[in-house]
């Protein structure tokens, strides 16, 4: 089946009792059983949930994968996925990851035994040399937040495999409808479905998907037994976002494409950071493993003045965190999502008090423009 | 209102922004509410609120539906029948995109159809109305009209001199849907205005007959009827400008010195959008309309060609068919945002038999294979939906018309409409094709 049709369809077949079209909002947090032992699968809220399932086989299968497992967040989507390893392990991950994943791994999950490497993954060979003897895992964004760097995932995937580690990718930013690391071979891929997922800026949540029965074994272990699940509500509400899942990334494509050729074509900014730009030192990288660029851009003003002339004068644009939905976003990186990564690593991989991060929306390209013309003079 | 923010982001001049920017922004800065600060509105789940003082709430009270008196800016709330936030945003990016001056929410699109019909006419009064319409608008007139002494007349008027055999000194409403449901007739809006307008000169205002128009099946995003002349325009929300198949609803856009009689309706009849359902419509229908009906209206434009191409078809009736009987009236009428033609998500055909039963046998068929077998197809009344949805008018939507009656209502018995969904095109056009060769 095509992207869309999955979309619109898989995981939801007419519910049963009435033919509802849409999946209902199964708002229980328990099961009644016809005799001891004797029960249709579904037991507690917590372990089960018809909607929560249909919402993570729907999402599964835009990711070409088998198995999806949804969380109340992003991170505690993590946080599952540190429930993989045990005391004593050691994870080789990206340096420039989302600043909540830095936050929850360097400085809480370091207090039960796991150690860290964060390291440049866009060059192969750093993750290479950060590989121990008790590496376990090796966990990848890309692009990431906000610098827009690519690592390469079929490389990355090849050394997982060589080594015997767990490959993980965060696809946040590509949405499934632009890049399946699954396909290229990675164990897990990680979403924040409050982002593109959702795209409405209405729902907080947080998915994993596998092929790998072992792990999808755990994680829905983990599901259960760490209790971070998703309501009902939010399960309907992502399921319903996933229909225009499709409509929305390709606007948000075309959009964000004009706006970066844009503020390039002009002098206001000192560096664009967008990967569908020839500029990018990643273009070739990009064009290869993902289908379209996505609808984030970062933008280096080159003083924290002028940044901050953008952030307080555009009108369409909301200052305000978060990314992905169908209305722009502009944010301030250092002081905001990434104000947990201390002021010398932030600096080390870009993140400048002069960086902007622009999360295109779906309105009209020559509006946004507009609006950041209107801001700049 | 007195936040800094708030002030600055007052000074917007939205006027100069395109229809796809406003769909997401409305008003960007509500005086119905200050949630200038939530990106997302909150859900305004409230049945009542609180007075602050007697003097405050009897104020509120007097104010209510009081609009030429009062003004209608920053509303005391006082209870959801009356009005609350959630759906006063809504009426006002409802009222915008359709071009009309105010727009009052109900519960559903009969909900919105009774409450202007109620509020244009009493007893004595007449309708004139299309042929084709909506089954349950057929019903509404039917079955509750008689009682109101309000006769309704139902002509062809595809051509718009039909007018002039049934209109008298009665006559106050002429009731339409264009493209019409479900044979997507267009009607010619701008000639009709035109013979509105010439009999309304020669009487005095209180008796002037007003256009209302269905825009469900076009939506605001293919055609604006206001600005083809149309007094009012209803939708069901529902359909595409819900768009996602959650949540029932219904709209009345319309002239400003409607608003208070239209309110003061929805009170005491109580048709009352659920606050539940305005958010949604407001927060992920409306601003992804635009992004819906271009995929929707592409994947029609190729199903309609295959399914005209196709040698078991009888006949498609769909406005883009440049050899559809309506197509050049179409092409005038129906234009979003940007000014490209926009024929609508919507296509009804007939597929080959001699005679209206075998038709009609030949058509349930078909629908039954489909329900039984195609993933992209569902047999289900509504339209507008995420889902391609199919249904047999004769004997579901449209099953108030007697068989007998059909034919003049425009209705084929083996007719089967389809309202396309989200789906890849390719998809769904296997599966009509698959569909086809069970035949």
């Amino acid at each position: 089946m095509g992207f869309q049709t999955d979309a619109v369809h898989a995981g939801q077949k007419p519910e049963p009792l009435s033919g509802a079209i849409t999946i209902p909002i199964y708002q229980t947090s328990t099961y009644h059983q016809e005799e001891l032992g004797k029960h249709k699968g579904y037991e507690y809220g917590r372990t089960h949930n018809p909607t929560r399932e249909a919402m993570e086989k729907n999402i599964a299968t835009l990711e070409k994968g088998k198995y999806g497992i949804a969380y109340s967040s992003g991170l505690s989507s993590v946080q599952a996925l540190m429930g993989l390893l045990k005391q004593g392990d050691h994870v080789v991950i990206s340096n420039n990851v989302y600043g909540g994943t830095y936050r929850q791994l360097e400085l809480n999950m370091t207090n039960y035994g796991l150690s860290f490497s964060w390291v440049d993954t866009s060059d192969l060979k750093n993750i290479e040399d950060a590989i121990k003897e008790n590496t376990k895992m090796v966990f990848i964004e890309t692009p990431t937040n906000p610098m827009l760097n690519l690592t390469d995932i079929k490389g990355t995937v090849e050394i997982a495999k060589k080594n015997n580690l767990i490959s993980v990718v965060d696809n946040t930013f590509m949405s499934p409808y632009f890049q399946n690391p699954l396909i290229l071979g990675a164990d897990v891929v990680l979403h924040s479905t409050t982002k593109y997922i959702n795209g409405h800026c209405d729902v907080v949540g947080g998915i994993l998907i596998t092929n790998n029965e072992k792990i999808h074994e755990r994680l829905r272990y983990l599901q259960n037994a760490i209790g971070a699940v998703p309501s009902p509500f939010d399960c309907w509400l992502t399921l319903r976002s996933t229909k225009t899942l499709a409509l929305r990334m390709k606007q948000h494509n075309e959009n964000a494409i004009k706006i970066a050729e844009y503020l390039e074509s002009q002098s206001y900014a000192e560096r664009v950071i967008y990967p569908g730009l020839k500029s990018h030192p990643q273009h070739e990288l990009a064009k290869k493993q993902m289908t379209g660029f996505g609808g984030m851009i970062s933008v280096d003003f080159g003083t924290f003045e002028k940044a901050k002339k953008v952030l307080n004068r555009v009108k369409i644009f909301a200052l305000a965190e978060s990314l992905g939905g169908v209305e722009s976003l502009i944010c301030h990186p250092a002081s905001m999502t990434h104000a947990a990564v201390p002021k010398e690593e932030r600096e080390k991989i870009g993140i400048t008090d002069s960086l902007v991060r622009f999360s295109v929306g779906i309105e009209d390209a020559e509006d946004l423009i507009a609006d950041i013309e209107l801001a700049l003079k | 209102m007195s936040d800094k923010t708030t002030a600055t982001k007052n000074k917007i001049d939205d006027s100069k922004y395109s229809m796809e920017t406003h769909v997401i922004y409305g008003k960007h800065v509500t005086d119905k509410w200050d949630y200038s600060h939530h990106v997302t509105a909150p859900i305004s789940s409230s049945t009542t609120f609180r007075l602050d003082s007697v003097e405050r709430g009897a104020q509120g009270f007097q104010q209510f539906a009081q609009t030429e008196k009062f003004g209608d800016e920053a509303p005391i709330f006082i209870y959801d029948r009356l009005g609350e936030p959630n759906k006063d945003m809504l009426e006002e990016n409802l009222a915008y995109i359709e071009k009309g001056e105010m727009a009052v929410t109900f519960a559903s699109g009969m909900g919105a159809i009774s409450a202007v019909l109620g509020v244009l006419t009493k007893s004595g009064d007449e309708i004139i109305t299309h042929s084709t319409l909506y089954g349950c608008t057929i019903s509404l007139f039917n079955n509750w009209y008689p009682r109101y002494n309000i006769p309704v007349h139902p002509i062809d008027l595809t051509d718009p001199n039909n007018f002039f055999k049934v209109v008298n000194d009665r006559t106050r409403v002429v009731y339409l849907e264009s493209p019409a449901n479900p044979n997507l007739d267009i009607l010619n809006l701008t000639e009709i205005k035109k013979i509105v307008d010439d009999i309304n000169k020669t009487r005095v205002e209180s008796d002037h007959i007003k256009i209302v128009v269905d825009n469900t099946f076009a939506t605001p995003f293919c055609q604006r009827p206001i600005e083809l002349g149309a007094d009012f325009v209803v939708h069901s929300l529902t359909k595409g400008i819900g768009g996602f198949g959650t949540d029932m609803g219904g709209v009345v856009v319309g002239p400003k010195k409607f608003r208070d009689m239209i309110l003061l309706y929805r009170k005491d009849f109580g048709a009352v959008l659920n606050t539940k359902s305005a958010w949604a419509i407001l927060t992920y229908g409306l601003p992804t309309l635009p992004l819906r009906q271009k995929q929707q209206i592409k994947s029609a434009m190729r199903i309609a060609e295959f399914l005209e191409a196709h040698p078991k078809i009888y006949f498609v009736n769909y406005p883009g068919l440049s050899s559809y009987k309506y197509h050049e009236l179409a092409k005038k009428q129906m234009i979003d945002f940007n000014g490209n033609f926009a024929p609508g998500s919507m296509i009804y055909f007939t597929i080959k038999g001699d005679t209206a039963a075998e038709r009609k046998s030949i058509g349930a068929k078909f629908m039954d294979y489909v329900a039984d077998h195609a993933y992209t197809m569902t047999l289900a009344v509504s339209l507008g939906h995420t889902r391609t949805l199919i249904e047999h008018p004769a004997s579901m939507t449209h099953s108030v018309v007697p068989p007998d009656q059909l034919e003049e209502r425009g209705i084929d018995a083996g007719g089967v409409r389809i309202a396309i969904g989200l789906e890849n095109t390719d998809d769904i056009l296997m599966d009509l094709d698959e569909a086809l060769k069970q035949l």
